[in-house]
């Protein structure tokens, strides 16, 4: 099994990768690539549903192609003419529009392909672990919030039979009333339980945990720094050099106070994740792609207008590509009881 | 009013106003924002201003009692966003908002903000929607929630002393409209740079702001009021609906919290 942070990185390179380029040979391969990594990784885990995204690419594409088809006017092949009369609709609708409204769902789907494995394949308490120790309470909360649900969706199930068994009927919206208000009511009962079990376990007697002053004051000036910075980055133009200055000062003064702040919090952990060279080999298969997507921009450049043309397609880039079938290498060998 | 007040206020306008800024690059037609990395930039200013938001905001909810309440109620409401996944409903309605609405205007801003962020977040999790639109939604909720806890000051639950809730459900229902089509305006604002389409409805650098929000409006009404007014009503239709009994139940147990034993020699 994979590490939720390799996972996590193949999930932003197909990002990266499918937001470079509008080549809809190159979109179409990575389409097929995170399929191929979704059905071999994914698919046939316990509680996975088959492979959304086809349903969504039905969807997205044919919807993007219409209203680009429809609204942007632009092209030589002109297909059929609306009337001018109608409103942003009216004029010629175009196979070049389509084509570049249809490309714009492929990548939507890619998108949205690529995230759907990465939440499929990671179990929530692995993404939990991502949690930054400084966000001790904010932990705390994620985790009653999630141990809580399946509680919460029992006593949901609970209150309908009850008051079923008393005569009432979900017609409307106003018919569940009669439901939600006890289901918050005994939600607010069991909180207090549980806070009274926190304290009678020790939670909150040491004082000391809270976070000294000088953090405080270290967020509010990264906070600062950020704020000059972005306002001298978008007004300034001939002070580039001191506003990206200072965008790194502010983000490493709080990524510095989350870090301090993580290292006063005690933290045990059962069953850690080993790191492999399966995941070193995503890593570097990711690299990879990151390399291609980066630095070849205007290779992967392509728009259909004004006529539409076949987009090239270099085998290279293509090959770089296929870094993201990394996760798919190990179990297609066997060496994972994923799939 | 003590020095850690005085930095804690600062970071939560800083916070509010860095995310903000981020969030609203596309119409500030400054020159250098012209350039293909400032997507990017704000990206990182939002995350960054989240995080000191949340350090910051998290330490004020150290006491069991909150920390209990917030995960609980963030439990439900997660809970009613499997509602909006798994059944049908009419374009943006999503059932999670009143919520967040009604437990920032009882328990307060900060405590609403929390609210709104922690839901997406969880219910991302459990729903399989953790994406790069993560750090946008858990931050519009938030801010959901924390505007929710400023209208507390105009009506100060004036409706638990007197029983006339006529006025304070306006209000709240008139908050959860604007807000059904604002969360969806704010949204959209984080892809629209990448949007593709008319040029009257695509964002173009150094446009002025006035043609700017002039394409934005035109991209908005297109693409996404019909979606967000479903939200809007879906809103004012929970809060009418739920909105008194509910306030009534957290009121109640807000007290419940507050309430604390003391030794007499203390």
């Amino acid at each position: 099994m994979l590490d939720v942070r390799a996972w996590l990185l193949w999930a932003l390179t197909a990002l990266v990768a499918a937001s470079s380029t509008r080549n809809p040979l190159y979109i179409v391969l990575l389409l097929l690539i995170t399929a191929v990594v979704g059905i071999v990784c994914a698919v046939g885990r316990a509680g996975n549903p088959p492979y959304v995204p086809l349903r969504f690419a039905a969807v997205a594409v044919p919807l993007a192609a219409l209203f680009n088809g429809l609204t942007a006017h632009l092209g030589d092949t002109v297909l059929f003419r609306l009337p001018d009369w109608l409103p942003l609709l009216g004029g010629p609708v175009t196979l070049e529009a389509l084509v570049f409204g249809a490309t714009n769902g492929l990548t939507l789907t890619v998108i949205f392909s690529g995230f759907a494995v990465f939440n499929q394949v990671t179990p929530v308490h692995d993404l939990v672990r991502l949690v930054p120790r400084a966000f001790h309470e904010a932990g705390i909360v994620l985790s009653i919030a999630l141990t809580f649900i399946p509680q919460t969706t029992r006593s949901l199930a609970r209150i309908r039979e009850a008051q079923a068994a008393r005569g009432h009927r979900v017609r409307g919206l106003r018919d569940w009333l009669p439901i939600l208000v006890p289901l918050l009511v005994s939600g607010l009962e069991r909180s207090i339980g549980l806070a009274e079990a926190m304290v009678a376990r020790g939670y909150g007697a040491i004082s000391d945990r809270d976070n000294p002053p000088r953090y405080a004051w270290s967020l509010a000036l990264g906070l600062m720094a950020l704020l000059g910075g972005w306002l001298a980055y978008l007004f300034l133009p001939s002070w580039k050099g001191i506003a990206l200055g200072a965008l790194l000062v502010g983000a490493g003064l709080i990524v510095g106070v989350l870090w301090l702040a993580g290292r006063a919090v005690p933290h045990t952990a059962y069953r850690t994740h080993r790191w492999t060279t399966r995941d070193t080999l995503v890593v570097l298969g990711c690299g990879g792609t990151l390399a291609v997507a980066l630095m070849n921009r205007e290779a992967l450049y392509y728009s259909p207008y004004p006529r539409l043309t076949l987009p090239p397609f270099d085998p290279l880039i293509g090959l770089g590509l296929l870094g993201l079938l990394a996760p798919a290498w190990g179990v297609a060998g066997g060496q994972d009881g994923g799939a | 009013m003590n020095t850690r007040r005085v930095v804690s206020g600062l970071i939560y306008a800083l916070g509010v106003s860095v995310s903000l800024l981020a969030f609203l690059y596309p119409f500030l037609g400054g020159g250098a924002s012209h350039d293909g990395h400032a997507p990017l930039v704000a990206t990182a200013l939002v995350g960054l201003a989240l995080v000191a938001l949340l350090v910051e905001l998290q330490g004020q909810a150290v006491g069991a009692k909150t920390i209990a309440t917030l995960g609980v109620l963030v439990a439900i409401t997660s809970v009613l966003r499997f509602v909006e996944v798994a059944v049908p409903v009419p374009g943006g309605f999503s059932p999670i908002f009143a919520p967040i609405i009604l437990a920032g205007y009882v328990f307060g801003g900060r405590f609403g903000f929390l609210m709104g962020a922690f839901t997406l977040l969880v219910s991302a999790l459990i729903t399989g929607g953790v994406g790069p639109w993560l750090p946008y939604q858990m931050f519009a909720a938030g801010w959901v929630g924390l505007t929710a806890g400023w209208l507390k000051r105009i009506s100060n639950l004036r409706a638990l002393k007197t029983g006339e809730w006529g006025l304070e459900i306006a209000l709240l229902s008139v908050f959860g409209f604007l807000w059904g089509l604002l969360y969806g305006a704010i949204m959209n604002i984080y892809f629209w740079p990448f949007a593709v389409g008319p040029v009257e409805q695509t964002w173009t650098p150094g446009i002025g702001l006035g043609e700017t929000l002039a394409r934005y409006g035109a991209f908005y009404v297109v693409t996404s009021l019909g979606w967000d007014l479903t939200r809007a009503v879906g809103n004012v239709a929970l809060i009418l609906l739920l909105g008194a009994p509910t306030v009534r139940a957290l009121a109640r147990f807000q007290r419940r919290f507050h309430f604390e034993v003391r030794p007499a020699n203390a």
